[in-house]
């Protein structure tokens, strides 16, 4: 089958359980499970990036789930006003839906200094919205040794504050289930991206961003039995994909995944990424070595994680994307940058030049947070793919 | 790029202070300090523009960076931001780099003072570094800014990494970052450390920070005695002269002047209008237009909070690497930088209070975007203590971004409504 499926318009055919990760996204932040979680007296906290570690709040009993902004593109008056139209449409987004009341379940937030926006986003949230913990984490930019202690000394330091909170210690033996958990739905991540490697992958980029999605919204223990089936599903369907031309997705925070489908509707068969919302969030395992305290291995995996465009040396981020563009055979590269996500905008002229330096052509895209990828952005991508066909000739 | 530099940007503003030096040297009226200040300017600029001609190691360096242990080093530094801005103040025009900061790739999001830095470089308007050295101080634009340019020019980099709060563990690391970077300037330069001469450099920054903070003092008068963008040579004093001696001789002599007008009570301005507060940096190329205006309605800035007011803390000589880390967050700009919890927003508070202020002026640098996601929080903070703020969009470098015409039209309504006050 063509790679333009129509998955997204409910074709329930294809895979039964994606239509159970769809039903978590389109209720969300009001899903059933999250709602059934506070019922039974429970707590959720909400992150605002991918380095506030989640083992810590999971072992603790506490639900953590990513906070995201409108899944489309959408008027955001009260993000404007709150965090000014310069700060990336996704902060404005995520607050807006704060202001709003739609966080209200929250008991707790967590955030970084990982860039701006995700530090003027927490600072914001934390003087107008009223949840009650709050945590920054200092996050060293670097992966020195030294580097490595700072960050342990503040993951020690939020899971102090958070016991504090709660009024009990988090004990090492939870740590280590948490890690488990984790652990298990990475390698489960893993083994789905692992499909979309083979010539005709049998599930799509959209349908992957779909599951993704719902991976940070709901509780790990669920997320990683559903995902367990829908692979059974997927092995024994028969399904597959083809296109034009494979192509890597990179860039910022992404989560619509009718972005993905503009693409794959036009023939690209979106085959991997490198975005905060899939590879760089369940990129790497937590390492348990030895008698090394849970807190130090968690440390150590967020800070080395697959990076973010705030890590420095950008080559370490560059050489994981080039690795990712011969593992998943990639023609081409489609970056999307959300205006104003500036750490993404400074790497783009040498990531850029990388790729090209290994025959891999890049299209740059700027884009809100949210955006279904229609009108200019299509005839850009369109006009891709068949830059890419011609060179593959 | 080759090694024969285009260097016309650094003569251009060479050549600037040159003219405004022999124009301040006819004017009867001339502050000492205003003179020393443009003394100081061609000097620093004249030894960048020299530097390869003398065999001088040029470090290159963003904002908020520990330019003492250049200097303590004996090295050339190149302050990157400032250098842009300079260019824009002294030469009103931009656009040729900010259009080449574009043809890298750089989006137009990427704030001027580093889009421009970059088209710079790329056009070979400013000599090669033979370092680049950079810090994630303030904002990611300053972490980001320093691989291209080190890709750009071929020179070797090192990055600060700024921890975001202040514990203990922080400071340790901040220090830890520093002596790295000592290693890997003592390796590329073939130069060792002088650490007495940091000491003195550490011991004369102390002095620097306790000036300014007497003219803090005098400036609370009123009417208050300094002009009202004079701020930007404190700002400009600090970023390039850290610990230097030509830095408390301008300080010493300002000092002076003001203590002098004070006693006799003599404003900047006669018959002072209006106090206000600066919430960031103006535009560089509206800097004489919003003198001018100043003068005009009798309005004057007579506090910066994220500028010139220091924060609490002494630098202590015999631990010099340590002062210099601990300077880093008694900067008046750490405030920003950090999160922005009750210490900040008490600042602007007691900033408000303290210097009587009738109204703030928000400059609004469209590329500024930690800056700006903070609008609406301190306006209302200050709307809570009846201090009305104005927002003037604008950009500190493009002059594209907004005209005369348009400030003075929004300046003048702000004005109005204090006056209706």
């Amino acid at each position: 089958m063509s790679v333009a499926s129509d998955i997204l318009q409910g074709d329930n055919s294809k895979f039964h359980m994606l239509d159970r990760f769809r039903e978590i996204n389109s209720t969300f932040p009001k899903t059933s499970q999250l709602l059934d979680y506070k019922r039974s007296g429970k707590k959720v906290f909400g992150w605002l990036c991918t380095y506030s570690p989640e083992e810590i709040m999971h072992a603790a009993g506490i639900l953590p789930i990513r906070i995201t902004g409108y899944s489309q593109e959408t008027e955001l008056d009260d993000g404007n006003a709150y965090l000014y139209v310069n700060n990336c449409s996704f902060s404005r987004s995520c607050l807006q839906l704060g202001l709003r009341g739609e966080y209200n379940f929250l008991d707790g937030v967590v955030g970084g200094s990982t860039c701006d926006g995700a530090r003027r986003l927490f600072d914001l949230w934390r003087y107008y919205i009223g949840t009650p913990f709050h945590h920054v984490l200092t996050v060293p930019r670097k992966y020195t040794e030294k580097a490595h202690e700072l960050y342990y000394r503040e993951v020690v330091k939020f899971t102090e504050h958070l016991e504090e909170f709660l009024g009990f210690k988090i004990t090492d033996e939870a740590l280590c289930q948490s890690i488990m958990l984790y652990n298990e739905s990475r390698k489960l991540l893993r083994d789905l991206y692992d499909l979309r490697k083979l010539d005709n992958p049998p599930i799509t980029g959209a349908e992957t961003m779909e599951i993704l999605n719902a991976s940070f919204h709901m509780p790990k223990e669920i997320f990683n039995e559903w995902l367990k089936e829908l692979l059974r599903e997927i092995s024994v369907s028969g399904e597959r994909n083809s296109g034009r031309a494979r192509i890597m997705l990179i860039g910022s925070v992404l989560t619509n995944p009718e972005f993905v489908k503009s693409i794959e509707d036009q023939g690209g068969l979106v085959v991997t990424d490198e975005l905060c919302t899939s590879t760089r969030y369940w990129g790497d395992p937590v390492v348990l070595e030895g008698t090394a305290s849970p807190i130090r291995a968690i440390a150590r995996r967020y800070l080395n994680n697959f990076p973010c465009a705030r890590m420095f040396p950008s080559d370490e981020r560059f050489n994981r994307i080039i690795e990712f563009v011969h593992d998943f055979k990639v023609d081409g590269v489609i970056s999307q940058i959300v205006r104003y996500c500036v750490p993404y905008c400074h790497d783009l002229p040498l990531l850029t030049k990388r790729l090209n330096n290994i025959d891999v052509p890049v299209l740059a895209l700027d884009v809100e947070y949210g955006t279904s990828g229609s009108g200019q952005i299509q005839t850009r991508v369109q006009a891709f793919l068949e830059m890419l066909e011609a060179k593959r000739k | 790029m080759t090694e024969a530099v285009n260097t016309n940007k650094i003569k251009a503003i060479v050549s600037a202070c040159r003219i405004i030096s022999r124009m301040n040297r006819a004017r009867p009226d001339v502050r000492k300090s205003e003179m020393l200040y443009y003394q100081m300017l061609n000097n620093y600029f004249t030894r960048l523009l020299n530097a390869r001609q003398n065999g001088d190691f040029i470090a290159a360096h963003t904002v908020f960076f520990p330019a003492e242990l250049i200097y303590a080093m004996d090295m050339v530094p190149m302050h990157t931001e400032t250098t842009t801005w300079m260019i824009s103040l002294f030469t009103g025009e931009c656009t040729d780099i900010l259009a080449a900061g574009a043809e890298l790739g750089l989006a137009s999001e990427i704030c001027t003072p580093h889009r421009g830095l970059a088209g710079a470089f790329a056009l070979g308007t400013l000599p090669r570094p033979d370092v680049m050295l950079w810090s994630n101080m303030v904002c990611d634009n300053t972490a980001k800014s320093g691989e291209l340019i080190m890709e750009m020019t071929k020179c070797p980099g090192f990055f600060i990494d700024h921890p975001f709060k202040d514990s203990e563990d922080e400071r340790k690391y901040l220090v830890g970052e520093m002596e790295d970077m000592v290693h890997f300037l003592e390796e590329k330069s073939h130069r060792k450390m002088d650490w007495s001469k940091l000491s003195e450099i550490v011991a004369r920054m102390d002095r620097q920070i306790e000036l300014v903070r007497e003219i803090n003092e005098l400036r609370k008068a009123v009417p208050t005695p300094f002009h009202s963008q004079g701020f930007l040579e404190l700002v400009s004093v600090d970023y390039l002269f850290p610990g230097q001696p030509e830095a408390i001789e301008y300080l010493e002599t300002l000092r002076q002047e003001l203590s002098d007008m004070v006693k006799e009570g003599k404003g900047a301005v006669p018959d002072e209008r209006f106090r206000l507060m600066s919430l960031f940096i103006p535009p560089m190329y509206l800097m004489s237009f919003l003198e001018k205006i100043s003068q005009e309605y009798r309005a004057l800035s007579v506090v910066e909070p994220f500028f010139t007011y220091w924060g609490e803390g002494e630098l202590d000589p015999g631990k010099p690497l340590e002062s210099v880390a601990k300077k880093s967050y008694m900067l008046p700009e750490m405030r920003m930088y950090g999160p922005m919890d009750e210490r900040a927003l008490t600042s602007i508070v007691d900033c408000a209070k303290q210097y009587k202020v009738d109204g703030a002026i928000y400059y609004a640098d469209v590329g500024c975007r930690h800056t700006c996601a903070t609008i609406k929080l301190f306006k209302d903070v200050l709307n809570e203590i009846d201090v009305p703020v104005l927002t003037l969009d604008c950009d500190v470098v493009d002059p594209t971004a907004t005209s005369e015409e348009e400030v003075r039209e929004k300046l003048e309504q702000f004005f109005e409504l204090l006056e209706d006050r």
